[in-house]
């Protein structure tokens, strides 16, 4: 059964299609690839995905249930998270917090509970806190624990947003571009931890613009242009793809440099 | 030196009371950036609670038995009342406005401190209505010739108590990190499961229950409550949270304790007619040379 | 121009004085000043109905001796200096041998200078400002009280009653507070009594410990706090708390139940200044009121001063005549009578005397302490 299934999905910001008719479905163990030129709508799919913007048409489903009536947090709590293409970390907080702040959904004491400092609360606390720290070992960053997020390299800061999604513990990442920025040697380490991270049974959606990235490690690709489905297939046959090779030309011809900030 | 102790010891007690209700101001607006008119009303809501709790209890003769109980009780009716106000407030003024321009927002608050201002007029009438002090504002000690009553010890540890049990619920406990968390990032936030306007409302309970205590504090250390009491309190409050840095915890109960001190100083040592008035010089000479306030960008790990 | 002005109607008043005396059937023209119209009216016209009550009794009583009839002339004087002044030159055209009036300060006084000049007696029921009979004008009397009453009962209560050594002084800056805290300072010198310290607050402060520690240190015998309800018994409670040991001494503004149902305790001891109505169990009181409500419905506030004032002059006339204003002058200053607001009996200025009494808070409540007019403890 596909996990997570688009259905003629599409989205207008006044007169532009910024997702036009995408279909798309995400299966248990897969990572997909996601590319496409700048602009191509494909930050906008997890837009819509996540809740941050509800489509004007089509269906969105996650393991058989639409998520079009779902809140930003309760689609996180059914299991998907992501991250951003630019950092969007908790600058003021530090490594550990962050991660602990990505626990939330998956603790539950509230005000009561916290104010009187029962026992529950205490060891949901410490729980909460040896997860965290599990999760940033995982990803090498257990000794920056205490560090201000604001304050870390940018390559350690990437590898924080993924730490402190998978503190969700999802079932479904999807990753926007965290290869951006990296050198060759720290994307390489960052596609043994994607394998990894599937390996632990979290299927991936992967927008990425390094190729090498994304022709390594994606099964399967879906390719945007002009928010439309132009070609899906292995990675093999999609790098032969002509209408493949035109949008990108295309698309940097037209000055495609520019990146677009996002929401 | 007996004075300056003496003047030192009005200004703390009297700076506490500002911290508490400079605290909601803070992280209120740190959360959704809203300036909170209403807080003020909020506040002297929560003295009038007490009040009419004291009141009642004394009227059944069960006061002077159990004076610590009824203490206990006017606190506790009080904040849980402004809780509940609180979470009225939030739903129905502001909440609808979320994503309209700051201006409405703006107005909405400046509407709902009018609407409450002028509420408890017509409940509570426009005189002052009585604390029954005289069961709690007795005892007094000196400290180098400084009088020192025991209701200013009381305000003092309570707003100290209620201060340092804020910042560890803001740093310690996972609603306080979804607080500043919010305050930070909402988008962000929400897509890591945090409900945003569970956490909103969240933070308006939180300073409308120190209001609250304020409110009672207040009631008991000047024997009386009043409709309006909530409105220049309020502007020296929030005065106090804009000097501190608004937004920032630390910087709130700063703001208040300086507020609190340049006020009892002036009307000591220069004219009484205007302290208020080198209040708000202080104000602006920071602002000037610090545009954040106080504590505005430094420190902003206590942010909410 | 001016004063030609004046020439020709001080000429004119003389001859009206000469006139009567020629004429068989004789007329008592009396007038009066009062705002008639505008934000003043109701205040106006309360004076207004005061004299024609004080007329109609009179009449009922057979009239004036001596005269046939009554006539009155009342006048709008708004609350004016020009249009009062006009209204003025008018009524001593008219002849009138005396008139009631005026309301605001600032009309009596420009109009009390033609009516002396033309020696027509001038008698306000609503004028409070101390300038109005500070003038030494031979014809200008005052029925209500006025500003410094009040400041002047608490410098002879400190200094004969108390006998204390120093006093600190608070005020909030309004007009009310802020002038009576002068004019004590004011008549406190040459008691001996120092003044130690003046401060000023502001209306809405609730925490007065800056102020009071300040004035603690200057150790005070009397703290007199020149306030408004709410201040007062903040300031009472606060100076307590802070240990001041000095008496605590307050105005008719602060005269309010809430001050003991709040300061409690720290209002024990205070003392207080209070101008009493008079009772309605007098005689002429009741008069009064049952002749006025008769007709006009509850007095305001400055009917009963307008109605002492009219009797006042009328009483003087019935005595003396009105033929020779010198004579009718002194008549009315030497009355002695009880009126519907006081008991009246003029100073050598023209002023009536006060109603203020000082009360002392003692169990909770207030309670008469001194008669100012006797300086004896009730
Ligand atoms: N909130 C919005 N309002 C208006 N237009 C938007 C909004 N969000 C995205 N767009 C537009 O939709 C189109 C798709 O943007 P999107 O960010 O999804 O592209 P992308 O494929 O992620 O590009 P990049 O590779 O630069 O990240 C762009 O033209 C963008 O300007
Ligand atoms: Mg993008």
């Amino acid at each position: 059964m596909s996990e997570l299934v688009l259905q003629d999905v599409s989205v207008r910001f006044g007169g532009l299609k910024a997702v036009d008719g995408l279909s798309l479905s995400l299966n248990p163990g897969e990572i997909l690839g996601l590319i496409g030129p700048n602009g191509a709508g494909k930050t906008t799919v997890f837009n819509l995905i996540t809740g941050v913007y509800r489509p004007t048409g089509g269906q969105i489903t996650y393991q058989g249930r639409s998520l079009l009536k779902m809140l930003p947090h309760q689609i996180v709590r059914s299991g998907i998270v992501r991250t951003f293409q630019n950092i969007r970390l908790f600058k003021a907080m530090t490594a550990l917090e962050n991660v602990l702040a990505g626990r939330h959904s998956r603790t539950r004491v509230g005000v009561v509970g916290a104010l009187l400092r029962t026992r529950v609360q205490r060891q949901e606390e410490q729980e909460s806190v040896a997860r965290a720290e599990e999760i940033l070992r995982f990803l090498g960053l257990h000794d920056k624990r205490h560090e201000l997020a604001g304050n870390l390299p940018y390559g350690l800061q990437r590898r924080l947003e993924i730490a402190r999604a998978l503190a969700t513990e999802p079932k479904t990442l999807l990753l926007d571009e965290p290869a951006a920025g990296m050198n060759p040697q720290e994307s390489r380490e960052l596609m043994d931890l994607i394998e990894t991270i599937l390996e632990r049974g979290v299927n991936i959606l992967l927008v990425e613009h390094d190729m090498g990235v994304i022709m390594g490690i994606s099964h399967r690709i879906v390719v945007l242009d002009s928010g439309r489905k132009i070609a899906e297939g292995k990675p093999a046959e999609i790098q032969s793809d002509p209408r493949v090779i035109e949008a990108y030309l295309g698309g940097m011809s037209a000055g495609g440099a520019a990146r677009q900030p996002e929401g | 030196m007996e004075t300056f102790l003496q003047q030192m010891v009005n200004g703390l007690t009297l700076g506490a009371v500002y911290a508490l209700i400079a605290l909601g101001y803070t992280m209120v607006y740190g959360i959704i950036q809203l300036i909170n008119f209403a807080h003020g009303e909020i506040f002297a809501a929560g003295g009038y609670i007490g009040v009419i709790t004291l009141s009642f209890l004394q009227s059944r003769g069960v006061l002077e038995a159990h004076p610590t109980l009824g203490l206990v009780l006017a606190f506790a009716l009080a904040m849980v009342y402004c809780a509940f106000l609180a979470v009225a407030l939030e739903r129905m003024a502001y909440r609808p406005l979320r994503d309209a321009s700051r201006l409405s927002l703006l107005l909405s608050a400046l509407g709902m401190s009018i609407f409450f201002s002028n509420g408890m007029m017509l409940c509570q009438g426009v005189y002052d209505k009585a604390y029954p002090i005289q069961l709690y504002s007795t005892g007094q000690f000196t400290v180098g010739g400084a009088v020192v009553s025991y209701i200013q010890v009381y305000i003092f540890v309570g707003a100290l108590i209620l201060m340092i049990g804020l910042n560890l619920f803001v740093n310690r406990t996972r609603l306080g990190k979804a607080m500043r968390a919010t305050a930070q990032d909402k988008v962000m936030s929400a897509l890591l499961g945090i409900n945003a306007n569970r956490t909103i409302t969240i933070t308006f309970v939180i300073g409308s229950v120190l209001a609250a205590a304020a409110g009672v504090m207040v009631g008991l250390y000047y024997g009386s409550v009043r409709f309006d009491m909530g409105f220049i309190p309020g502007i020296k409050a929030f005065a106090a949270a804009v000097l501190g840095g608004i937004g920032n915890l630390t910087g709130a109960v700063l703001g208040g304790m300086i507020i609190g001190m340049v006020e009892v100083f002036a009307a000591g040592y220069l004219a009484s007619e205007y302290k208020d008035v080198f209040a708000f010089i202080i104000l602006i000479l920071v602002l000037y040379f610090r545009p954040t306030g106080i504590m505005g960008e430094q420190v902003d790990d206590t942010r909410v | 121009m001016k004063t030609i002005h004046r020439t020709l109607t001080a000429l004119l008043a003389a001859a009206l004085v000469v006139a009567p005396g020629l004429s068989a059937a004789k007329t008592l023209k009396i007038g009066s000043l009062s705002p008639l119209t505008g934000p003043y009216a109701a205040d106006g016209n309360d004076i207004r109905h005061g004299v024609e009550t004080a007329i109609a009794l009179w009449e009922a009583k057979g009239g004036v001796p001596g005269y046939d009839k009554i006539e009155y002339y009342p006048q709008d004087s708004a609350c004016d200096g020009k249009q009062a002044v006009s209204a003025a030159n008018k009524l001593a055209n008219l002849g009138v041998i005396g008139v009631v009036g005026a309301y605001c300060s600032s009309a009596t006084i420009p109009a009390s200078d033609v009516l002396n000049e033309a020696r027509v007696p001038v008698l306000t029921p609503a004028s409070t400002n101390e300038k109005v009979t500070e003038r030494g004008f031979k014809y200008m009397f005052r029925v209500c009280g006025r500003d410094d009453d009040q400041a002047k009962v608490v410098a002879k209560f400190l200094s004969q009653q108390l006998k204390v050594k120093s006093i600190a002084l608070v005020d909030d800056k309004t007009t009310y507070t802020a002038g009576l805290a002068k004019n004590i300072k004011k008549f406190l010198k040459g008691t001996g009594i120092k003044v130690v310290a003046h401060e000023h607050v502001n209306q809405g402060d609730k925490d007065f410990s800056g102020v009071l520690t300040k004035i603690k240190a200057t150790r005070p015998d009397v703290l007199y706090m020149s306030l408004y309800n709410p201040e007062g018994n903040l300031m009472a409670i606060q100076a307590r708390r802070l240990g001041l040991k000095a008496v605590l001494m307050t105005e008719d503004a602060v005269y309010h139940p809430n001050y003991l149902k709040i300061a409690k305790k720290a209002a024990e001891g205070t003392f207080l200044t209070y101008g009493q109505p008079p009772s309605e169990d007098i005689p002429e009181v009741a008069a009064f009121i049952n002749a006025y409500s008769a007709k006009y419905g509850q007095p305001g506030s400055y009917s009963a001063y307008a109605y002492d004032a009219a009797n006042v002059l009328l009483s003087a006339v019935a005595k003396v005549g009105a033929d020779d204003p010198a004579k009718l002058a002194e008549a009315i200053r030497a009355t002695r009578m009880q009126g519907a607001s006081k008991f009246i009996q003029f100073d050598g200025k023209g002023d009536s005397g006060s109603t203020y009494k000082v009360m002392v808070v003692r169990d909770g409540k207030f309670v008469p302490y001194w008669d100012p007019d006797t300086g004896k403890l009730y």
